[in-house]
């Protein structure tokens, strides 16, 4: 296995971008070895990539089932364990149950997609990272990994097919 | 930690029968609005003094009000209906109930009656929005606080007519009229030491005690003997705001025409 | 004769009879460097005569809420108005007011976006931010009117040694779970689209205090695929999933008063008739807060245009609209067939000592909505819409004291009638105003006010096509 090193293409809007990143493939590189950065989101079909996979959906639907064991055992197991009469409701009451457990389940879903947001991207990470400032002006990054051997062929065709530059990529402190 | 799993069925459905154990029974037709037994209920039960200043802006805290009604106000047939006198009517269906958010209104199983505990209210005043017969009474400021001689100068030697029965409330909390529950638990108490149920007539309501014509009788309704329920069947009986359902344990004969 | 055509509209040059789209923000894109630097510059230059309101601001913050509150809580609700009948006075009408401001942030960031109205880009931030202030002096006036509020954490169901929980079957319990989760999430809404701003104003910012709090706000944010999956996911999740709730606690707000056996109160149509109402007064309040945005902010001027306020404009139309029909069914129904009680409260309201409210809620609340809000052009002017806005908020606050003092007085023991006079809650009132202003102001130095990261993805999206002579917007779904 020959040394591989982490490479850094900015390239001025998504249509370049997308130029570029079929030259990478044509290279011989495979969509997981790339990670694109921009500044707004980007479909992935606009690059020509799959989407990312995210799993924030899923945790919140699990944090909406927390959600709404928590309001079923505040509304009615509560009263089980601890009974008051009240007004000549039933112990156990439809309406209450109904409106406390609907709270409870949006706050679970909610706070636990929230929650997923930040486990599922590694959130909050002040870790130096590869980065440059200029994404949050338009361009578009292109993070990829190549064999040390190839770094110039890489560098030359990126930079012909449109690239503003391409360096190795350097961890920064954000 | 014990689960009651034997767990009374409490709905609105059930219970229109006129139930319960403590009751009491207010005739109008003999009342003369003297007002004796606000000022019993107030010594009984430690009601404080607001003063003139709030007590003049509708903050005065007696647990009973006589009410005093004009049928025509004009001349010459000006007309007044009975008097009538208005405390916590106890209902079984208490709309004050509910509506707590912390449980410090609730009913007693015991005593079928609607209990307010102070040290458990943290002073929304739900409960009073709630009651339709507009019974209970905020403790707007500290009116007990023997410090709080600027609201009333003499208030230090009212403390020694408090009755050591009773709790002193402080600001912040709720209270209304309790059926004289302290007479009620004292009663109850001896009966049960001397290993029998508590007479008819051994013991009554500071209202009813001090009511120079008899107008207010009290004593248990779940004895269809006792001289509270003999009067509560009278012809002339009703409950105030029926329409409600809320099930109240005070009735009204009404005034003579 | 040949035909009957319809005679065409006066002929005018083509280019002047139709709208230049390039006069709409989408179609109007600068480059991203420097729209980011205008948004950075807005928070970090302005003048000496905001640090002049600033201060005012404060020294109002400090007497009216702060010393007012101090001598609340020692001397208790007596040096407040409140009395028997009336147990409920102007703190609970403020309650009700701000969780109605509090709405107008949802329904713009997510109804807005999940009926993709483009043109509420710009503004969203600024609307979240007044849910989240809003929702804070809302909290505060809770805590105001409790007597004993040195207990309030006994509403909270949490294990104590007492072994007694709070009560479910009372409304205000339902209105502590759904204010608490409204809260919590609009506040996770709001911060989330606020991640990418945090990381521009991270790399745009010099090493300092302020560079640290971007940094640690920021997250780490870099702006990878599947961070923005994961980050876009959430928002629409939220988006989708905070609308319900958002119904859920006016409506639950509604119940503390209709679940009440009280004339006037015990009113079905409760629900959604508050529901509108917050609509009502919560676009009406963002209207004036983005004229105030608009007119005081560097650069604000490029992204807030009229056409936002053409948006906002024909909401308020359309809500004032729903809001007349509910007050016409509030009303009618027990005039037409109540029993007395009620009829006799809407009496005391309409022919009272304090008629005139009555009046004067109507008149901002319905006539001036529909006397301005009809025409684009006026619709589309800042100063005017924002001075609806006005009106129609004083309509609403008086709206909701209509309801609540006034709905007290009356009840089925005349004997017990008694008008309600307030006291310290004057003050407090103010300075809860006053610091929601405040709040705002130390904000707009801290945050972007505007979410750039959506106008640019908006601009993206937008584009002009050439259909025969014409240049038409489109949009296009980017994502």
């Amino acid at each position: 296995m020959s040394q591989s090193i982490t490479l850094l293409a900015v390239f001025e809007g998504m249509e370049p971008a997308a130029e570029g990143i079929e030259k990478l493939h044509d290279l011989g590189l495979n969509d997981d070895e790339m990670n694109v950065i921009s500044g707004i989101p980007v479909k992935g079909s606009i690059l020509g990539r799959p989407s990312a996979i995210t799993y924030v959906s899923r945790i919140g639907m699990f944090g909406a089932i927390l959600g709404m064991s928590f309001g079923i055992f505040l509304i009615y197991g509560i009263p089980y364990l601890y009974p008051l009469l009240v007004g000549g409701q039933p112990i156990f009451p439809v309406p209450q149950g109904l409106i406390i457990t609907f709270e409870m389940t949006m706050l679970g879903l909610m706070g636990f997609a929230f929650i997923g947001m930040f486990v599922d991207s590694g959130f909050p990470s002040y870790t130096p990272k590869e980065y440059v400032s200029e994404i949050s002006d338009g361009k578009i990054a292109v993070l990829f990994s190549c064999p040390d051997n190839d770094q110039k062929k890489f560098v030359d065709v990126l930079i012909k097919s449109g690239a503003q530059s391409v360096a190795p990529a350097e961890a920064r402190q954000l | 930690m014990t689960t009651n799993l034997e767990l009374p069925v409490f709905t609105n459905s059930s219970e229109e029968e006129l139930g319960g154990k403590w009751g009491m029974v207010i005739d109008q037709d003999i009342c003369t609005g003297c007002q004796a037994c606000v000022a019993a209920c107030s010594m009984e039960n430690n009601v404080p003094f607001v003063g003139e200043e709030d007590a003049g802006y509708g903050r005065s805290m007696h647990w009973i009000r006589i009410e005093r009604l004009w049928d025509s106000t004009s001349f010459p047939g000006i007309k007044m209906t009975s008097y009538q006198p208005v405390m916590c009517q106890q209902c079984h269906n208490a709309p004050c109930e509910p509506v707590c958010p912390v449980y410090a209104s609730v009913h007693s199983m015991s005593e079928d009656t609607n209990l307010q505990v102070y040290n458990r209210c943290v002073g929304t005043r739900y409960c009073a929005n709630n009651c339709p017969y507009q019974v209970r009474v905020f403790n707007w400021r500290d009116y007990t606080d023997a410090r709080n001689t600027k609201l009333n100068p003499g208030l230090a030697v009212l403390q020694n007519q408090l009755n050591p029965d009773v709790t002193v409330r402080r600001r912040g909390v709720m209270e209304k009229c309790t059926f004289c529950i302290q007479r009620i638990h004292k009663a109850e108490d001896k009966a049960k030491s001397e290993g029998r149920e508590v007479q008819d007539g051994e013991f009554t309501s500071a209202c009813a005690q001090a009511c120079p014509a008899s107008a207010i009788t009290f004593g248990r309704i779940d004895d269809p003997n006792s001289e509270v329920s003999l009067a509560a069947v009278a012809q002339r009986g009703s409950h105030l705001l029926e329409e409600l359902g809320t099930l109240p344990r005070v009735t009204y004969l009404a005034g003579g025409v | 004769m040949a035909t009957y055509a319809k005679p065409l509209s006066r002929p005018k040059p083509h280019t002047e009879e139709h709208e230049d789209p390039r006069e709409m923000l989408m179609h109007d894109p600068l480059p991203r460097g420097k729209m980011n630097e205008m948004v950075m510059e807005s928070m970090h230059e302005t003048s000496w005569k905001f640090w002049g309101v600033t201060g005012f601001l404060v020294f109002v913050v400090l007497t009216c809420l702060v010393y007012a509150w101090y001598r609340l809580i020692m001397d208790g609700l007596g040096i407040a108005g409140v009395n028997r009948p009336v147990f409920w006075g102007i703190f609970l009408v403020d309650v009700v007011f701000w969780i109605g401001i509090s709405h107008a942030g949802t329904f713009i960031s997510a109804i807005l976006r999940v009926l993709k109205v483009e043109s509420r880009r710009p503004f969203t931030r600024a609307a979240e931010l007044m849910t989240t202030f809003g929702l804070v002096q809302a909290g505060f006036s809770v805590f105001m009117h409790m007597g004993r509020v040195w207990l309030a954490y006994w509403m909270a169901p949490i294990p104590n040694e007492r072994m007694i929980w709070p009560n479910f079957h009372s409304p205000l319990m339902w209105d502590f779970m759904a204010i608490s989760t409204y809260l919590l999430c609009s506040t996770m809404y709001l911060f989330l689209p606020l991640i990418p701003d945090m990381a521009m104003a991270r790399d745009r910012t010099q090493e300092g205090w302020l560079k640290t709090f971007y940094k640690i706000l920021a997250l780490g944010f870099r702006g990878t695929e599947g961070e923005w999956k994961n980050l876009t996911t959430a928002m629409n999740l939220f988006a989708f999933a905070i609308i319900p709730v958002m119904f859920s606690v006016h409506t639950i707000v509604s119940w503390d008063f209709a679940m009440a056996s009280r004339p006037g109160w015990a009113s079905t149509v409760f629900g959604p008739y508050f529901v509108i109402g917050a609509l009502h007064s919560g676009m009406a309040a963002v209207a004036i807060v983005l004229f105030l945005l608009r007119s005081t902010m560097k650069h604000y001027k490029y992204f807030i245009r009229p056409e936002h306020f053409n948006t906002i404009g024909m909401l308020m139309f359309l809500v004032s609209m729903a809001w007349a029909y509910f007050y016409l069914n509030d009303y009618i129904v027990p005039w037409y067939g109540g029993n007395k009680w009620d009829k006799i409260v809407q009496e005391f309201a309409e022919k009272g000592p304090l008629a005139p409210l009555w009046y004067i809620m109507l008149f901002c609340n319905i006539v001036v909505p529909w006397a301005v809000l009809w025409n684009k052009k006026w619709r589309s002017t800042p100063w005017l819409l924002a001075i609806t806005g006005f009106f129609i908020n004083i309509g609403m606050w008086l709206e909701r004291y209509i309801i609540i003092p006034e709905g007290l007085t009356i009840n089925r023991m005349p004997f017990t009638w008694r008008l309600y006079f307030p006291g310290v809650e004057v003050a407090l009132t103010i300075g809860m105003f006053a610091l929601f202003f405040l709040l705002y102001m130390l904000a707009s130095r801290i945050i972007p006010l505007i979410p750039v990261w959506e106008v640019q993805e908006g601009q993206e999206s937008h584009m002009l096509r050439k259909i025969g002579k014409a240049e038409i917007p489109t949009l296009s779904d980017l994502e």
